[in-house]
């Protein structure tokens, strides 16, 4: 899989409030992101992970280090039209992202924005609501929806751009778990069925073991890249960065400490469930 | 409480009015309202009026919700009476009752002129914002002032200003409530007291809406950004609209009445 996102040495510091020095958010950011792929970041309030998310399309831009994506330098001005198109945004309230007064309108929003002519501009909201499953809700107005609704309306809007890659800063923070759940399906199947590289941002468990790949930060630097069962191992890590781990991996490290031989990475309830049979076979005979 | 203004709300329908072209609607209000200053006199109103009553009955909303929307003008509307009668030249109306000498005819005419010619306004305007959602009100301005653009008038960037201000009144009435219930649940008091006392207690209502405001506008901006908004330079629009038959239908109407007051005007 080709790579799309290259981020090297990335710095970033918050311009200084008035008497009060920089407030470093980013140090040293390295991370390479391929086609396809499903990426969580997890990492506790403030740990730069939303500021992150920012400089993949050029909200923000860099101190000192590169962030490429798609072969364009995301600090480019000259290009930020292309990179925002690529890279589509959705932010954790659902509220303050959209713009129009009706839904269909708001998904319209930035195919308005690239001069998208008319009947392509109302196929591609068509498509794009279809996806998010809100067709019968085209006309209603945004205000009277539910939080789960209103988040896949703002996806949507994203989707309308047909953007290679969507970063998700906690869409799911403020949604009840019904309206979780549905966002969280909506993500999997856009990555599944048409491939998009969805980067999630989250700080929840059983959101982060369902991506390709789990990483996780920690004041402002990358502490562990890899696959939900790889990072999901190191418990004590996790903890110390003051980050929960799904349950199954939490009871497995309970078990370990107290000396009985179960393997670290185990993440569904189902293979917990075997795991833990197994050991009390064993002591049953 | 904010919800029982009927002024400038918006009627949801699917009447004659709601499906004409909100630009349309816009310069036939501007048509009509001038119509109503041409007026000479009460064959005028006639005319006007006339067409005001096909513009109820083809709106769809009753005249009972517009009677309301007029009622917190009623002030306005019998102070200005009041003024005419009292500066009214002409004769006395009643000569031979002496504490009635300042009832004069001309000022009473005046009066029932001015009074009829406000009702008349305000019905109007009003027809124009029950049928057309302030979106599409916005929008109709954006679109008839363009050519203003020549003269450096930041259409659509104050068009823009206008749909979002619209787009967060729900959000921040609820979020309103929400401190309203927090400040309350906290001990505050918003009933008592005289009137200093009360707009005192509205501080900490006002500062946490304000500081929340300031936050969604710039989380705002940022997901404008994301999604490619640059101003209105070479952008398109989702929503086209076109002249049917309803407009034309509504404009051959305007014409005939302007045409019907300038001959009163002339005869």
């Amino acid at each position: 899989m080709p790579k799309i996102i290259s981020i090297s040495k990335l710095n970033y510091a918050y311009p200084a409030e008035e008497g009060k020095a920089p407030h470093p958010a980013l140090h040293d950011v390295s991370l390479e992101i391929e086609e396809g792929e499903f990426i969580a970041i997890l990492g506790h309030n403030g740990c730069g992970k939303s500021t992150l998310a920012k400089h993949l399309n050029g909200i923000l831009k860099a101190d000192s280090g590169e962030v490429t994506v798609f072969g364009m330098n995301a600090a480019d001005e000259e290009k930020v039209l292309e990179i925002r198109k690529n890279v589509g945004m959705v932010f954790q309230n659902p509220d303050n992202q959209i713009i129009a007064t009706v839904v269909d309108e708001d998904v319209a929003f930035a195919l308005e924005n690239l001069g998208v002519p008319y009947p392509e501009m109302v196929e591609r909201v068509n498509e794009a609501l279809e996806w998010v499953g809100m067709t019968a809700y085209r006309r209603h107005a945004p205000h009277m929806l539910s939080g789960g609704q209103k988040q896949r309306i703002a996806i949507a809007g994203i989707l309308a751009m047909k953007p290679k890659c969507i970063v998700l800063d906690e869409p799911t923070a403020m949604l009840d778990p019904q309206g979780r759940k549905e966002v969280m399906k909506t993500l999997l199947r856009l990555n599944r069925e048409i491939g998009v590289t969805v980067i999630l941002i989250t700080h929840y468990m059983d959101e982060a073991v369902q991506a390709d790949r789990v990483v996780v930060m920690g004041e402002g630097e990358v502490v562990l890249d890899g696959t939900p069962k790889e990072v999901f191992q190191n418990v004590g890590l996790l903890h110390s960065l003051s980050l929960d781990v799904p349950q199954t991996a939490e009871l497995m490290y309970a078990l370990r400490q107290e000396d009985i031989k179960v393997p670290i990475a185990v993440l569904s309830v189902e293979e917990c469930l075997d795991e833990l049979e197994k050991q009390l076979g064993g002591i049953g005979k | 409480m904010i919800k029982d203004i009927t002024l400038g709300q918006y009627f949801p329908g699917e009447s004659f009015m709601h499906k004409m072209d909100p630009r349309m609607k816009l310069i036939l209000t501007l048509f009509y309202v001038v119509s109503l200053f041409l007026v000479p006199d009460f064959w005028g109103f006639a005319i006007v009026g006339a067409l005001m009553l096909l513009i109820i009955i083809f709106s769809g909303i009753s005249l009972k919700v517009v009677l309301r929307g007029l009622k917190p003008l009623m002030f306005i509307i019998l102070f200005t009476a009041f003024f005419n009668v009292l500066y009214g030249g002409g004769e006395p109306l009643f000569p031979e009752i002496g504490w009635l000498s300042w009832l004069k005819a001309e000022g009473v005419r005046n009066a029932l002129f001015m009074i009829v010619r406000i009702i008349l306004l305000i019905l109007g305007t009003s027809y124009l914002t029950y049928t057309t959602s302030p979106v599409m009100l916005t929008d109709a301005m954006e679109r008839l002032l363009r050519p203003l653009k020549a003269f450096k008038l930041p259409v659509h960037e104050l068009a823009m200003m206008m749909t979002i201000a619209l787009r967060f009144i729900p959000t921040l009435i609820d979020e309103t409530d929400k401190i309203i219930n927090a400040q309350k649940a906290r001990g505050a008091d918003f009933e008592t007291g005289n009137i200093f006392r009360r707009a005192k207690a509205l501080i900490p209502i006002l500062i946490p809406l304000l500081i929340s405001a300031f936050r969604r506008a710039e989380e705002l901006a940022d997901a404008m950004e994301c999604r490619c908004y640059h101003g209105g330079e070479g952008r398109t629009r989702y929503k086209v609209y076109s002249f049917g038959w309803r407009d034309f239908l509504a404009l051959a109407l305007m014409v005939t009445v302007i045409g019907a007051i300038i001959l009163l005007m002339i005869f």
